[in-house]
């Protein structure tokens, strides 16, 4: 006789296998190879003949002298992904709730709030860049023209670059929170609505009390993932500042991985600057999950 | 009563005036994108900000489906996304739904390890898996492609179903259970239902994965017959003179299945889940 | 239940469906290449001809843009992959040599046919022959708007007096609406020619770099006195303004390469191409990078295909060909006989383009290039933005140039 505990665990390993196959594969595989090679001295000279050669490579990350200070470019990237993260869940959440009311409409704001996502980044995040421009873009105009305050060198100056990219990447972030938090809020049953409405309770108790706590389930993969991908979003920051500039002071921390793998093909480097920024998340992420208690049920 | 109405009224009209407003500076840049496509002359830039340039054509349009393969890049990427698509809804609602109803040896290090596969940047990714797709003879078809683009979108997919399943109670599956029916059933016919939400979202994610990667595809196609969007809209791309009307126009026309599959998908964005289905 | 099964069946009919890798063809030739749009058309055009010659071989060439082709290439060689060969820029033979995954190739020509060459369409490296070229270029030079400016500039003097004329603000808002020059100066390699133009260049006969000098400081003033002393550069200019710019008649002059020429001429502007102008002080003319953009053949190729290989470089490289890509695209191309053939020798732009070249500069191919790309780029942007002194920015760039090449030659 097979027990019942017995039998549900087979169904649910089942369940699980072939997505964990696939995984398993794919991501880490190159996983491994990764931190090996962070071992290792893989660069220009010895890209097929690399040798193990300890902590090396960890030590240059922290304590090589660069241009900008790896502890600079860290701060920011934490700047960087705070300050998108925020904006993209506020905004998103705030028009899921708009969008969620029976306004006419409805499907005209969607379709059109959502192409931020659905356009792809490269000629779009060049346009950014390009409205951002000190005499011509549409941007310093408007600033000029209605606020009547003096244009902003935005792609000149390393701060004002910052911000053009945060910009630009709020832009193109808030569609996505905003689905996910529409998903969210249809799991949110009316009776409890109608029952604070018969308890008098004002729109921003009912947001507050039932809407925002009973988001949190569907909300928290996509807040702990969208900072994960934030931090590690190379794109808009390598196009919006033109690689870094000006003179390689707009980088998050990937963006300089980038440079530095691929431009002097420091693999070994590269490897353990990655394998770095992984730590960092990961510790990251476990002090959020335990914070949130996500792992666990919550009805 | 009427007081009421007038209040409801006035937040009603704000409501409106506020997200039509943000609307129009949402899909500003986006607007821009339709002048550069109706441009001639390969222009990125102009300081003339009408939205419809002096001298519009449509030529990039027409080009684009007269001078360049744009059609079969379509249809290559309409089948890669269609796949990853159903294999990341089917494979998502099966992980997440034990990931949420058992408790099991490993649960948690599993969660963790979904996570972690995010956390790497791709970029530093790409040689290992060449030369695994190299050994498992998998470069250069889509089987290769549909794997790896599974195995990215899966790990938000799995969490999102997870999150979702967790907010119906498990009383549902318990009366299904006392009444005969075996796990599967209650998980396919009663608790599926109710995550419709999340499956929206799972299949819009994975849709978009596979619509828009370029790294990945970059590296593993090496056929121009099997190119897909990205890939395409790649080509238009020159080191300093791209071709920008055709980028434009092409990145207009990529979104449009991008939202019509969010409005077709939006049908089933409702609440499935009432109270009243618990009670007694 | 039905549906769902039905769902089920299809997908995993596609899924097989779309396995199909292709096995190693030895009749099957693969090209990479970063061609521009125009110049892949004429690709098309040569191997459709070769196939017909040679019905049993297949030739395809596959696009790859430049970065994405140097590391794609990397990456894909040394799994043992990759195409049978790859075209591109000469800068690429460095990397590719040291990582060992392009072959030698002088042994595989007769001397006397690489004779036939325009001897810097032929780059060596260490020693050997690596890469043979089609085109010669991707060279800067002055592209100026005929209607605004009749006699282009010979010296560095009679380009700020033209710029000073031309630059003129219309409205009175305080922005000039024509600018007399326009370019895209914050990227170190539109800077070269004037670099050079002073005295200087990025490195000596060892390999090392040379950019803590006088020429160096000379010419970062320069480039800042046309921004704000002369006022004829805009404040703020990357590749894509200046473009807008020219293309929009609101400049009078443009510094781009011999990519962008076609391009101002189908935006309706009257072009003529000049050489740089000379630098009075120095007596120097301004001395851009020209670097041949050609083939080199992978190490992994098999044996038996190495010959087919070298009969389709061949038959690319042929003087038919090459007259017939110089004709459509106004390149210059790599064999000397072409040059007898009257429409290209009498044609003003070539002719104009040719002359840049010579007084141009090769690129240099060694790796070591890149990392002074990357440690003058970010001085040379300081000085622009008024963080650092030229002086400084000089010293910098060295200092910088030799901790990036020791880090990447460890």
């Amino acid at each position: 006789m097979i027990s019942e505990k017995l039998k549900k665990n087979i169904f649910i390993y089942l369940l699980l296998t072939p997505a964990f196959i696939v995984l398993i594969g794919v991501v880490f595989y190159p996983f491994i190879y990764n931190i090996v090679i962070s071992f290792s001295n893989m660069n220009l000279r010895h890209i097929k003949d690399w040798q193990i050669i300890g902590f090396r490579q960890y030590y240059k990350v922290f304590f090589e002298s660069s241009q900008p200070d790896f502890y600079v470019i860290f701060i920011k990237t934490i700047i960087w992904t705070v300050v998108n993260v925020f904006f993209h869940v506020t905004i998103g959440v705030a028009l899921a709730l708009i969008l969620n009311q029976k306004i006419k409409g409805r499907s005209i704001y969607r379709m059109l709030l959502i192409l931020p996502w659905a356009i792809p980044q490269y000629v779009v995040a060049l346009t950014w860049r390009g409205m951002f421009s000190y005499e011509y873009g549409a941007i310093n105009l408007i600033i000029q023209k209605y606020l009547n305050l003096p244009g902003v060198e935005w792609l000149k100056n390393p701060t004002e670059a910052f911000l053009a990219c945060i910009l630009t990447n709020v832009w193109l972030g808030f569609p996505f929170m905003m689905v996910i938090a529409l998903g969210g809020l249809q799991s949110i049953p009316n009776e409890l609505y109608e029952a604070a409405d018969i308890d008098g309770a004002k729109w921003w108790q009912k947001v507050k009390n039932i809407t925002l706590p009973l988001l949190k389930p569907v909300m928290i993969p996509a807040i702990t993932l969208g900072i994960v991908w934030t931090f590690n979003n190379l794109n808009i920051v390598w196009l919006v500042s033109n690689g870094g500039e000006p003179s390689d002071q707009t980088h998050i921390l990937v963006s300089f991985v980038y440079k530095a793998a691929f431009n002097l093909y420091r693999y070994g480097y590269a490897a353990a600057l990655s394998v770095v920024i992984f730590i960092i998340l990961l510790l990251f992420s476990l002090k959020f999950m335990n914070k949130t208690k996500v792992t666990e049920k919550i009805y | 009563m009427k007081i009421k109405n007038k209040k409801s009224f006035l937040v009603k009209l704000i409501t409106y005036i506020f997200l039509t407003i943000f609307t129009i500076i949402v899909i500003y840049p986006i607007i821009q994108l339709v002048s550069i496509s109706l441009r001639p002359g390969n222009r990125l830039l102009s300081t003339d900000l009408s939205i419809i340039p002096k001298d519009a054509t449509f030529d990039s349009f027409i080009k684009l489906f007269t001078e360049r393969p744009f059609l079969k890049w379509i249809v290559n990427s309409l089948y890669v996304s269609f796949v990853v698509t159903i294999s990341g809804v089917i494979l998502a609602a099966l992980a997440g739904y034990a990931m949420s109803r058992f408790n099991f040896f490993g649960k948690k290090i599993a969660l963790l390890s979904l996570l972690t596969t995010q956390m790497f940047p791709a970029t530093m990714l790409l040689l290992p898996m060449y030369i695994m797709l190299v050994n498992l003879g998998l470069i250069n078809s889509y089987l290769g492609i549909v794997i790896v683009y599974s195995a990215t979108a899966l790990p938000f997919c799995i969490w999102q179903m997870k999150g979702y399943y967790d907010t119906i109670p498990t009383t549902l599956e318990e009366a299904a259970l006392i009444d005969g029916a075996s796990n599967f059933y209650a998980f396919y016919k009663i608790i599926l239902p109710l995550a419709a939400p999340a499956l929206v979202i799972t299949a819009l994610f994975s849709f978009m994965t596979a619509w828009s990667e370029y790294v990945v595809a970059a590296q593993i196609l090496q056929d121009t017959d099997l190119w897909t969007l990205p890939l395409g809209l790649k080509s238009f791309e020159d080191n300093m003179t791209s071709e920008w009307g055709l980028y434009a126009a092409a990145s207009l026309i990529v979104s449009i299945p991008v939202v019509i599959l969010f409005l077709v998908l939006s049908k089933w964005l409702v609440s499935g889940l009432t109270l009243g289905s618990v009670k007694g | 239940m039905i549906n769902i099964k039905k769902i089920i069946l299809i997908f995993f009919f596609l899924l097989f469906f779309g396995c199909s890798p292709k096995k190693n063809d030895p009749n099957r030739i693969v090209i990479w290449h970063q061609m521009r749009i125009d110049e892949r058309v004429i690709l098309e055009e040569h191997l459709k001809k070769y196939m017909e010659i040679h019905p049993d071989i297949k030739v395809e060439a596959l696009y790859k843009e430049t970065e994405t082709l140097r590391s794609g290439y990397i990456i894909a060689a040394i799994a043992g992959q990759g195409p049978d060969l790859v075209y591109g820029p000469s800068d690429q033979i460095g990397p590719f040599q040291v990582m060992n995954i392009i072959l030698p190739l002088e042994d595989l020509f007769p001397k006397d046919y690489l004779d036939k060459f325009n001897p810097k369409a032929l780059t060596y490296y260490k020693g050997h022959l690596y890469q043979i070229a089609d085109k010669l270029g991707n060279h800067l030079a002055l592209v100026y708007n005929k209607k605004l400016i009749n006699k282009p500039p010979e010296t560095d003097e009679e380009l700020i007096e033209i710029g000073k004329k031309i630059t003129i603000d219309k409205n009175g808002d305080n922005q000039p609406d024509v600018y007399g020059l326009v370019w895209n100066y914050t990227e170190p390699f539109f800077y070269i020619p004037f670099y050079t133009g002073f005295g200087g260049w990025v490195l000596n006969d060892n390999n090392e770099p040379t950019l803590d000098n006088e020429a160096n400081i000379n010419g970062l003033k320069f480039i800042q006195d046309l921004r704000d002393k002369y006022k004829i550069v805009p404040r703020e200019a990357d590749y894509n303004i200046a473009d807008m710019l020219f293309k929009e008649g609101k400049a009078g002059m443009i510094i781009n390469g011999d990519w962008s020429w076609a391009s101002y001429q189908k935006a309706g502007i009257d072009i003529g191409v000049a050489p740089l102008p000379k630098i009075k002080s120095t007596g120097l003319y301004c001395a851009p990078m020209v670097s041949p953009k050609g083939y080199s053949i992978n190490s992994n190729i098999d044996k038996e295909k190495l010959s087919k290989v070298i009969d389709l470089l061949y038959f690319l490289l042929d003087v038919e060909q090459q007259y017939y890509t110089a004709k459509e695209l106004n390149v210059i191309p790599t064999r000397k006989e072409v040059f007898k053939y009257e429409d290209i020798k009498n044609n003003e732009i070539m002719k104009n383009s040719l002359l840049q070249i010579e007084r141009g500069k090769p690129m240099p191919v060694v790796p070591e290039l890149r990392a002074i790309w990357d440690a003058m780029r970010p001085n040379y942007q300081a000085v622009l933005n008024g963080e650092k002194t030229p002086q400084q920015a000089a010293k910098d760039m060295q200092w910088l140039a030799i901790k990036k090449i020791n880090e990447m030659n460890e």
